[in-house]
């Protein structure tokens, strides 16, 4: 029996009017986190999605206590880290974005060590069975792979039992069957343990497939909040049609497809197009003709399920991530 | 404190250092080869004049003789007898000339062929000024030889105050500003761990890791030279544990908020610098201006040095000894209470 399944009262975190800028002297102040509002309630697993630079980390790092906010409310487990750092420390288990650890420990060491730190803990064994290292016991953490690391570092976070887990990125770089994999892990340690999960990731499908909840969060500002499932259905359109094509933004902004019906949305951006549809079979033969009667020549045309990655499109006017594969 | 925490960390400290063969030897083996070198070739190979040194209520036709005969090849100082003594264990003369020029006394240490060197060209003048003597069968040669006079007695406390320097200062100093630059200490703050627990496991396990060379210096020095422990083992080995940990209370100290190993270098030399000139590790600093005194007997490697050579050497009573100790374990407790407080893991 786990201690998550009896921890205290009230939300895993409650986040309110959260500030976060950076000062560093002869520099202009940096706003990393601009007014977040936010609420995990526990048994979640709550997913922080947005670009390079959005504030995930600075968001996910002031709740773990690392860094101080500038202003807002921060509870962690109903507590405050001015007051009861220790016990907060003694129920969360944290994977940091990118964390070196003893280069000349071998796994089962480094496992045994945060297990040291806990109490009560995981034994070694459970640890690296968890995570899938046990070909790796033996092995040093500076002959590691990435990817072993990634999954040595979950494991090390897992290490107390804690009541919340903080996986900053944990996936970014694994291969797909690892990936899934750490999946597996995050969930059963939702469902068994009763624990509360926030991660971060770039991973649109990552955070579609294990996440309950999402942020999107950018410029440090949150965009939009609620189950993968709420954001796409917000988007009123089920389908996106991209098409490619020679100077096909400036086609389009000249008129090409006016007068069809049942685009809800478009993004038009050099070569590409985007657009959003609530059926593809009913707008396409229109689309192709338009095309046709102009004399644009398509390289590319494809459809697909909406996605959360066109929320954000659709919320921002660019690209999650630029070029990105996946 | 918990046990539980203490032990985890330690022992992760410990196979840390232990896996890394380099460091093994340049925290056991540098020292062996810094004795060795610095015991046995002592003044050795030098073009410069020999150092002389002219007991001062010898005539005055003696030193008359040295300077107007030797050619430029000796340089004399007049000197009392117990300076020139003194001198003489610590290298800055060669050779301690007294009697007569018909009947010249040397003391020298036969360790030092720069000392046997000395004697002949002094020998050489006498006889140029002289003619007459027959230097052979006229002077006495008396050899230093007895142990805790010579230079290697006086110098294995200073070697191992400057290992246990080093070690404080680059075992844990270094190492820990390592640890917060590559964020591993960031990993390590988000535990429950307690600042005090880590720092305390640190000084546990760089402590046991210190201890060997200081012992394996002065077991060097014991079977390879003689050098003798006149004074009480419990009192030497009580101080060697405390300077191992009064050096590593500074170690962390300055380690306690640099971010990068830049930084700490730079707080390390400003440790490290004005004890290897002034803490007396390769020459006495009781000569030293009186300006510069207050800083010489405030350093905690003057504090150690003295109580070791006080207690090897038997030339001081118990109270100066535990008057050093008293001043080592004051700078170490400061510098632990001000790493407790200065200590961050960002
Ligand atoms: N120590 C710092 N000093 C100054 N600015 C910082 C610091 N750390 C982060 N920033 C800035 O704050 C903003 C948010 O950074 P943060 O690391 O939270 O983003 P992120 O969403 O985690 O990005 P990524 O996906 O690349 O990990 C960025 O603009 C970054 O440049
Ligand atoms: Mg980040």
């Amino acid at each position: 029996m786990s201690r998550a399944a009896h921890g205290g009262r009230g939300p895993a975190i409650r986040l309110a009017g959260l500030r976060k800028v950076y000062t560093t002297r002869g520099r202009p102040p940096v706003v990393a986190v601009d007014g977040l509002d936010l609420t995990v309630e526990r048994g979640e697993i709550f997913g922080l999605l947005g670009p390079n630079g959005a504030g995930k980390t600075t968001t996910v790092e002031i709740c773990e206590g690392l860094l101080d906010a500038t202003e807002g409310v921060v509870e962690v487990l109903g507590m405050d880290w001015g007051g009861d750092a220790e016990q907060i420390r003694a129920r969360i288990g944290v994977s940091l974005q990118d964390t070196r650890l003893f280069e000349k420990q071998t796994v089962a060491e480094l496992c045994a060590l945060f297990a040291g730190l806990y109490e009560p803990s995981r034994s070694v064994e459970e640890l690296i069975a968890l995570v899938q290292l046990e070909e790796k016991a033996d092995t040093r953490y500076a002959h590691l792979s990435g990817g072993q690391r990634q999954r040595l570092a979950v494991a090390t976070a897992l290490a107390g039992r804690p009541e919340l887990l903080f996986l900053d990125e944990p996936t970014t770089g694994l291969d797909p069957q690892s990936r899934r994999s750490l999946w597996d892990v995050i969930r059963a340690y939702r469902d068994e343990d009763g624990g509360t999960v926030v991660l971060t990731t770039h991973y649109m499908e990552e955070a579609a497939q294990l996440c309950d909840r999402v942020m999107v969060v950018d410029h440090g500002r949150s965009i939009a909040l609620g189950s993968p499932a709420e954001l796409i259905a917000g988007l009123g359109a089920a389908h996106v049609v991209e098409a490619r094509a020679p100077g096909l933004a400036a086609r389009v902004d000249g008129g090409v497809l006016e007068g069809i019906e049942g685009i809800l949305e478009r993004h038009a951006n050099g070569d590409r197009l985007h657009l959003s549809v609530t059926a593809p079979h009913v707008v396409l033969p229109g689309i192709l003709r338009a095309f046709e009667r102009a004399g644009v020549e398509l390289e590319a045309l494809t459809t697909r399920h909406t996605s959360l990655e066109d929320v954000f499109v659709h919320l921002t006017g660019r690209q999650l991530r630029d070029g990105g594969e996946s | 404190m918990r046990p539980r925490v203490l032990r985890a960390v330690t022992r992760t400290v410990l196979l840390e250092h232990l896996r890394t063969p380099e460091a093994v030897f340049w925290t056991y083996g540098f020292p062996l080869v810094m004795a060795l070198v610095l015991g046995f070739a002592f003044g050795e190979g030098k073009a410069e004049p020999s150092r002389v040194a002219v007991v001062d209520d010898a005539p005055a036709a003696l030193i008359a003789a040295i300077d107007e005969h030797s050619e430029d090849r000796v340089t004399a100082q007049t000197m009392t007898a117990m300076e020139a003594r003194r001198a003489l264990t610590l290298g800055l003369v060669d050779l301690v000339v007294s009697g007569e020029p018909a009947r010249p006394v040397f003391d020298l240490d036969p360790m030092r062929t720069g000392s046997e060197l000395a004697r002949l060209q002094v020998e050489r003048a006498l006889l140029r000024a002289g003619g007459a003597v027959d230097p052979g069968a006229g002077s006495l040669i008396r050899p230093v030889d007895e142990p805790g006079d010579r230079y290697i007695d006086f110098l294995i406390a200073g070697l191992i105050g400057m290992n246990l320097l080093g070690a404080g200062m680059y075992g844990i100093g270094y190492n820990v500003v390592m640890m917060r630059s590559n964020k591993l200490l960031r990993r390590l703050a988000v535990t429950p761990m307690r600042r005090g627990e880590f720092l305390a496991a640190f000084l546990m396990s760089r402590t046991l890791l210190a201890l060997p060379p200081p012992l394996a210096i002065l077991a060097f020095g014991i079977f390879a030279f003689g050098v003798p422990v006149h004074g009480s083992w419990l009192a030497l080995l009580g101080l060697i544990l405390l300077g191992t940990l009064t050096f590593a209370g500074l170690g962390l100290l300055v380690a306690s908020r640099a971010r990068t190993s830049e930084s700490v270098s730079g707080w390390i030399n400003l440790v490290t610098m004005p004890m290897w000139l002034l803490g007396g590790i390769f020459f006495s600093n009781e000569r030293f201006p009186d300006l510069v005194q207050p800083l010489v007997r405030a350093m905690p490697m003057t504090q150690f040095t003295d109580g070791m050579r006080g207690i090897m050497l038997g030339s001081f009573d118990p109270g100066q000894i535990a008057t050093s100790a008293v001043g080592l374990a004051v700078v170490g407790l400061l510098s632990f209470a001000a790493a407790l407080r200065l200590f961050r893991w960002n």
